[in-house]
Parts: C-alpha cells; sequence; structure tokens
C-alpha cells in the first residue's frame, strides 16, 4: 500500500510541477500600476525615449492593440508599406507635425481612426500623466523618425491623472484652475464634446447645452454620466469617465457647471 | 507641491488601508485563503447536485447501488464542509485586518447579504446533517421520499449562499455604470449592487464548475479506494465510482465552455478594455496554459474510457478507432494550443517577421480553436457513445439506419464546424464571432440527437456480456489523479484570470489598490501560488477522505442486479 500511496503523491506532484515549470518557461508579463514619471524640463532626448517605451510596454497598454494587426495598427513595425510610426506619422494629417499628430492621437483618438479599424482606442490622456503621454510621443517618434519632443512640452503641472491617488482624494487638475475653458481642455472634454469651434463630435455638441439642460441636470450628468445617453450617440455610451466628481474641486466643478448652463 | 501633497495624501490612505502578513505578504495570505475555501467550497456544492440525483435514479430505478453511491458522496461532505467554513473565516478575518479599508467598503454595500450568507450556511449545514444522518431511518415508503426532499433542499441553500458570495466577487470586477469613486457605499442598493453585468454568467459558469469539479475529486477518491481494495467486489464498486464521477466530471465539462463564452462577453459588452486585457494584454498567455491544461483534459478523459473499454465484451469492435480519435485529439489541443495575439516588443517581432508568425499565426486565431475545441468535444462524444454501446448489439429493426443516421450526424456537425471554421478567415472579427454559435449549436444538436437515438435503439438490446467491474489496469486510476489534480489546477488559473483582470483595482476604477502588492504578477508568480493552494487543499482533502474512512467502513453493498446488458450507469 506504502508503494500506491508514493506513486500517488508522484503523480499529483510530477503534474503539479509540469504546469508550474510551463508557466515559468514562458514569458512574463506583470501589469504594473501606472507611476508617476519625474521628467524635468531637462530631460535628454534618450531618458524620454526610454520612459515612453517602458510605459508603450508596461502601464499604458498600449501592446494590447498596437503590433498585433488585427485591432489596431502596427507601430513599431511596416504597416501598409509605410514604414514604422515614426516614419509615418509626420505624413498621416496635412499641415500637421508628427509630433502634433501623435498628441492629438493620444488626446483625442476617435478623430484619426486609420481606415479598416474601429474606434476603440480610449483616450490617454485621461489614463496617463503628461510625463508619460510626451515620453510615449518621444518613443513613438523614434520609431523611424526624428524625435523632437523636449522637457518644455511637458507642462509643469499635470493634465492627466494621478496614478495613486486614492478614490475621492480631489486632484488638481490644471493646477487648481477654475477659468472654465482651461478645465474644460485640462479635463478632456474637448476631446469628445465641441464648444464652439473648438472640440470633437464624439459625444454631443455642448455649444448650447445650457439651452437643452438645466445647471442641476448638467451637474448631475457629469457626476453620472451613464444616467441619460443623447440620442445619436448610443453606440458612445459608457465612454464618459464617472470620475470628473473626484477629481475636479467643487469649485472648478462648480465654475464648469455655471460655464456650460450659460451656454444657451 | 500639489503632486507632492498628493502623493502624501495617497500615502497616507494606503498606511490605513493596508495590514501587513509575515514571510508571504498579505496578498498571497488572501489569495491562499481565499483560493482553498472556494476548493472546498466548489467540491461541497457540486457534489450534493450529483448526490441528490444518485439518490433519485436509485429510488426510481429501484437499484441500491445508486443509493449507496449517494450515501458515500454525502459522507465525503460532513467533513468537507467544516473545512469550508474554516477556510471561509480564516479569509473573512484575514481580509479585514490585510485590507480593513476595502474590507470597510464592501461590508458597507453588502453587508445584509453577508448577515443572510451566514444564516443560509447555518440551514445548509444542519440540512446536510440531517441528510445525512437520516438516510437509514428514512430509507423507504413516503419517508425515503421525504429524504430525497432534503437533499433538494441542501442543493437550494447551497446554491443561493453561492448566489450571495458569487454578487460580492462580480461586484468587484464589474460594478454598476452609475457608481462612482464618490458615490457613498452606504447608499447603494442592494440588489442593484448584487444585479451587476457578471453575476448572472457567473452564476451559471460556477454551478457547472463546481459539478465538474465535484465529479473529478469523487473520481480521484474512488480510484484511491480501488487501488487500496482488498477484495474483489470492493474493487469493483470504486471502479463503478471513479466511472461515474469521471462520466459526471466529462460530461459537464462539455458544457462549461459555453458557460465561459457567455461571461466573456458580457466582459467586454461592459468594458471593453477589460476584455482585451483579459484576452490579447497580459494575460494572452494564460489562454494558452488553459488549451493545454483542457487538453490534458480530454486527452486524460478518453485515455479512461479507452482503457475501461477493456473490462467491456464486445469493445474489440471499436478498438481499432481508438487511434483516429487520439490522432484528431492530439491535432486539436495542438492548434488549441497555438499562441496568437501576444505581447511582443520591437525585437521580438523584427524576428518573427511581422506582428505573427508566419506559419503559426494562422492556427492560433478563434477560427481555427472553435473549430479545434468543437471537433475535440465531438471525439470525446464518440469515445463515450462506443463505451456505451460496446457490449450491446441493438435488436430493433432499424438498427442499421440508426446507427447511420447517427453517422451522417456526426459528420454534418463536422463539417458545419469546418466550413464555418474555414468561412472565418474572410469576414469582419465581428461577423465572425457570430460563426461560434453555429458550430457550437451544431455540436450540442449532434449530441442530444445522436443520444436520443442511441437510447431508442437500445431498447432490449442484445447484451455481449456483463461489464468486468473491478478489472481495470491500476495505469487507468492514474488517469483520474490527473484529471483531478487538472481540474484543480484549472480552476485556480481560471480563478486568477477573473480576479486578476481588475488589475490594480480592488473594485473596478471605483476604489483602487494603493497597496505594495497592487500590480498583478505574471503567470510563472500566478503558477507557483496555484499549485501552492493545490497541494494544501489535496492534502487537506486526502486528510478529510481518510478521516472518513476511520469513522465508517465503506458502504458498497454487491450489487442484486445481474449486471448484463446495462453499461455503468
Amino acid at each position: 500500500m506504502w508503494g500506491t500511496n508514493l506513486r500517488i503523491v508522484l503523480v499529483v506532484l510530477g503534474t503539479l510541477a509540469l504546469y508550474t515549470l510551463i508557466a515559468n518557461k514562458i514569458p512574463q508579463v506583470q501589469s504594473e500600476v501606472p507611476q508617476t514619471l519625474t521628467l524635468g524640463p531637462n530631460v535628454t532626448t534618450e531618458q524620454l525615449v526610454a520612459a515612453g517605451e517602458k510605459v508603450y510596454n508596461g502601464a499604458g497598454g498600449c501592446t494590447t492593440c498596437h503590433g498585433l494587426g488585427t485591432r489596431a495598427p502596427n507601430l513599431l513595425t511596416d504597416e501598409k508599406g509605410q514604414g514604422p510610426i515614426g516614419a509615418r506619422c509626420g505624413r498621416r494629417e496635412p499641415g500637421k507635425t508628427c509630433k502634433q499628430y501623435l498628441f492629438e492621437s493620444l488626446d483625442n483618438p476617435t478623430a484619426y481612426v486609420v481606415a479598416g479599424y474601429q474606434p476603440i482606442m480610449p483616450v490617454m490622456t485621461r489614463q496617463l500623466p503628461a510625463e508619460q503621454i510626451w515620453a510615449v510621443i518621444a518613443f513613438l517618434e523614434s520609431q523611424g523618425g526624428t524625435v523632437d519632443v523636449t522637457g518644455t512640452d511637458i507642462p509643469a503641472s499635470p493634465t492627466g491623472p494621478t496614478p495613486g491617488a486614492s478614490p475621492g482624494s480631489p486632484g488638481a487638475l490644471a493646477g487648481g484652475s477654475t477659468d472654465p475653458m482651461t478645465l474644460f481642455r485640462a479635463a478632456g472634454c474637448v476631446g469628445c464634446h465641441k464648444i464652439g469651434a473648438e472640440g470633437g463630435n464624439v459625444g454631443p455638441d455642448l455649444s448650447h447645452v445650457g439651452a437643452r439642460r438645466s445647471a442641476e441636470s448638467i451637474r448631475a450628468k457629469i457626476l453620472d454620466p451613464a444616467s441619460s445617453t443623447a440620442r445619436g450617440f448610443e453606440r458612445f455610451a459608457g465612454i464618459m469617465p464617472k470620475t470628473f466628481g473626484a477629481t475636479l474641486t467643487a469649485a472648478q466643478f462648480e465654475a464648469l457647471v455655471r460655464f456650460l448652463a450659460a451656454h444657451k | 507641491m500639489t503632486s507632492a501633497l498628493l502623493l502624501l495624501q495617497a500615502a497616507a490612505d494606503t498606511t490605513r488601508a493596508y495590514g501587513e502578513f509575515p514571510v508571504i505578504g498579505a496578498r498571497a495570505a488572501v489569495w491562499v485563503a481565499a483560493e482553498v475555501h472556494l476548493m472546498f467550497a466548489a467540491f461541497v456544492l457540486g457534489v450534493p447536485l450529483f448526490a441528490v440525483v444518485a439518490e433519485a435514479i436509485g429510488v426510481v430505478g429501484k437499484d441500491q447501488r445508486y443509493d449507496r453511491l449517494a450515501k458515500e458522496f454525502t459522507r465525503l461532505l460532513l467533513v468537507a464542509y467544516s473545512a469550508t467554513a474554516i477556510w471561509g473565516a480564516v479569509l473573512t478575518f484575514l481580509l479585514s485586518t490585510l485590507y480593513p479599508r476595502f474590507w470597510a467598503y464592501l461590508t458597507a454595500v453588502f453587508g445584509p447579504s453577508m448577515w443572510a450568507y451566514v444564516g443560509l450556511f447555518f440551514f445548509e449545514s444542519f440540512t446536510l446533517y440531517l441528510y445525512y444522518y437520516g438516510w437509514e431511518r428514512w430509507h423507504q415508503g413516503r419517508s425515503k421520499v421525504v429524504h430525497l426532499g432534503l437533499g433538494v433542499l441542501l442543493n437550494v441553500w447551497g446554491t443561493i449562499v453561492m448566489l450571495i458570495a458569487n454578487s460580492w466577487l462580480t461586484y468587484m470586477m464589474t460594478p454598476p455604470r452609475d457608481i462612482t469613486p464618490t458615490t457613498d457605499p452606504a447608499s447603494i442598493k442592494l440588489w442593484h449592487a448584487i444585479a451587476n453585468a457578471t453575476w448572472m454568467p457567473i452564476n451559471i459558469h460556477r454551478l457547472i464548475a463546481n459539478v465538474v469539479f465535484g465529479g473529478a475529486i469523487v473520481g480521484a477518491y474512488a480510484s484511491y479506494r480501488f487501488l487500496a481494495a482488498k477484495t474483489e467486489e470492493e474493487r469493483a464498486h470504486y471502479d463503478w465510482m471513479g466511472y461515474v464521477g469521471n462520466f459526471i466530471a466529462i460530461s459537464a465539462l462539455i458544457v462549461l465552455p459555453f458557460a465561459g463564452y457567455w461571461l466573456g462577453r458580457e466582459i467586454y459588452q461592459y468594458d471593453q478594455s477589460m476584455g482585451i486585457t483579459m484576452m490579447g494584454g497580459f494575460m494572452s498567455w494564460l489562454w494558452v496554459i488553459q488549451a493545454f491544461l483542457i487538453a490534458v483534459l480530454f486527452l486524460a478523459g478518453n485515455y479512461y474510457l479507452w482503457i475501461g473499454m477493456g473490462r467491456i465484451p464486445g469493445a474489440e469492435r471499436f478498438r481499432p478507432y481508438t487511434k483516429y480519435l487520439l490522432m484528431v485529439l492530439v491535432l486539436g489541443a495542438i492548434v488549441w494550443g497555438t499562441p496568437h495575439t501576444m505581447i511582443a516588443d520591437a525585437r521580438e517581432l523584427a524576428a518573427m517577421g511581422g506582428s505573427h508568425h508566419p506559419l503559426l499565426g494562422a492556427l492560433g486565431v478563434m477560427s481555427a480553436k472553435n473549430s479545434a475545441v468543437n471537433l475535440m468535444i465531438l471525439t470525446t462524444f464518440l469515445s463515450f457513445l462506443m463505451y456505451r454501446r460496446a457490449n450491446t448489439r441493438p435488436v430493433v429493426p432499424w438498427a442499421r439506419t440508426g446507427t447511420w443516421i447517427q453517422a451522417g450526424m456526426f459528420g454534418v456537425a463536422a463539417l458545419v464546424v469546418l466550413y464555418f471554421g474555414i468561412k472565418g478567415y474572410f469576414v469582419e472579427a465581428i461577423v465572425r464571432i457570430g460563426y461560434s454559435v453555429y458550430q457550437v449549436g451544431a455540436v450540442l444538436a449532434c449530441i442530444v440527437f445522436v443520444t436520443t437515438i442511441d437510447i431508442l435503439m437500445g431498447r432490449g438490446a442484445q447484451s455481449l456480456g456483463a461489464i468486468r467491474w473491478g478489472k481495470m489496469p491500476a495505469r487507468s486510476q492514474y488517469a483520474l489523479f490527473v484529471l483531478a489534480v487538472t481540474f484543480t489546477w484549472l480552476m485556480g488559473l481560471m480563478g486568477f484570470a477573473r480576479s486578476g483582470i481588475r488589475q490594480h483595482w480592488h473594485v473596478w476604477q471605483l476604489v483602487q489598490d494603493t497597496s505594495k502588492y497592487a500590480a498583478t504578477p505574471a503567470l510563472g508568480y500566478a503558477a507557483k501560488m496555484i499549485s501552492a493552494c493545490v497541494l494544501i487543499f489535496l492534502t487537506l482533502v486526502a486528510f478529510v477522505f481518510w478521516l472518513g474512512g476511520l469513522a465508517e467502513k465503506s458502504t458498497f453493498v454487491p450489487g442484486k442486479e445481474k449486471e448484463g446488458a446495462r453499461v455503468g450507469h
């Protein structure tokens, strides 16, 4: 009987060891927590590119879609004979430099969806702090192009989320500014909503939102975006972040609400 | 300055939010407690499901073997229940001391359901005691029906307990969209939190998976008793019990992927980035490992059936076909395990010459994988059908026609699977996803109709001899152990996938994990944790079974029937 017991133990341990070994032999990828980079105005090109590569392959989650050729265009390799992203970015939009195009693609990705792909990319300026955004742009430029991102491109105050901040901690978006248009841009609203001539068309045009909604209704909609969906925009339902109540201070939030309510 | 203040605030929050556990750390401690608790819970929820079915078969068919089998299943539950409760308490204490802020949030949302959970566990335990200890007292007539009712009630309590616990973990993955980080948790309506997007898919998935898991563990128990048996009769009994456990596990396993698809679809619909992280992001290699494990399950399950045919008179006529079945299974496993959507850096992409490996890229897509797994399911079903028919010869006048119709159904199902598999290469992804429904539908229809024809065709069938229960080589029993270990490991792996896609969030996009363990570990670390949990669980289960053996002798009774034409069940 001891022989049988020993054989059973060996079968169990052998099976466990085999599975553990296989799982340890494949590429090991850890899902990193987004970290704040400390890139000052004197940062070198090499530092920016190195930091950008880390974000691209890690916290940015870019490799989830880019580089596979099915969900999104390849960025690090040739795409339809146009070379890697650094080589082709300057030709993508007439009148836009590579740097401008890449920034706008991260800030308002639905504006430049490459033909043949779905508009599934999230607004990265909402996901990553400004330092990481500019580092990624530098890294992408380095893929077959010339890096012209410098430390001066990185704003002095953060414009993106603050990783590590606990839920409920009010952020200091746009350096605490209560100027509504500054907030409208800094909070990323402009990526989807238009005010006047500025902004995207993923969400409803807010140029006359005050005529459609009361201040109370605007307030509720910002805090709880899922509470209603404007007609014609159903396919974008769920895209709007529900975090503005946490990322704006009360003064900023109220300034934005009053600003929008006044647009009749 | 502002950023520094924010970081200080986050640090202060973190200090109050997390405790530390010696040596292995807080995350590993909670991981082990949750996983081992879950394994015991799956066992004590799965086994009563088929215990009561076995008892009912015994009552309706007046076959004492099934009644004894059901009792032996239930005996395994008694100590396992205590172990489940102990590990549940360990998990609760660890969560409340190591993750107090998160735990406070969860209790604020789900407090009343936690009270209900405890109450139901109380009812469930005492129903189990009544069910087991009342077995001999209420063994015939109306009292037997009442006893059967207790078994049903036991399952009702157990299922509700599971549904409640599932609501907590699914809320962590997919909290309702209208809840924001600023929502006061105490203001969230309980039912609103419970009925979140993945609650029902997880409920169904776990219900089926529990049956699979319970069957596999019972199979392993039976195989151990088979190997330790001292008499031929005892060996025959545990051979039969092992067969039933394996039959239950493999049958339920065939349905499980469909519940998995539903769950995956709900995750995608809730948050596409979460779905992409799961299938194509840092977890993409996990599915290759999963494919390997399921291939082991299919191979071990079929191997057990093929060896089992050695004890069935008349099975020789099917033996030549097993090598072809093996070939289909191996090829299917290779295709299913082919990597496709992988994270690769620039150097690796350059080495491959593109985003996909030029040869394997074509086999790694879902069209090929879905076709492979559906053909593997069909093959396993064919193995079972051969096993089932091995010692009988149909005598109905339409037997030959019926067999041809069955063969035709297999052929049509395989062609439908291949047709949509190939067509999937030439259409857009959104169309291709819909094809899997046709493939699955064809396989399920084949299983249902072929089984129906087989049952009708088996009426009054001529027996080619009784199954020689107990006449199984020892190596077949080790296949049952491999099945049990693999099922358990797979459960740990899928638990890691489900929990890991939340990444650095305790509750997705509501409560962030700011502890030092916030990063989701790579598969290698996860594999070590899973293996440790499986080892702890199996060691404890072995102890539980040993205790069960100490308390009572085997419930085996010699079968009164002649075991003529009957095969297995």
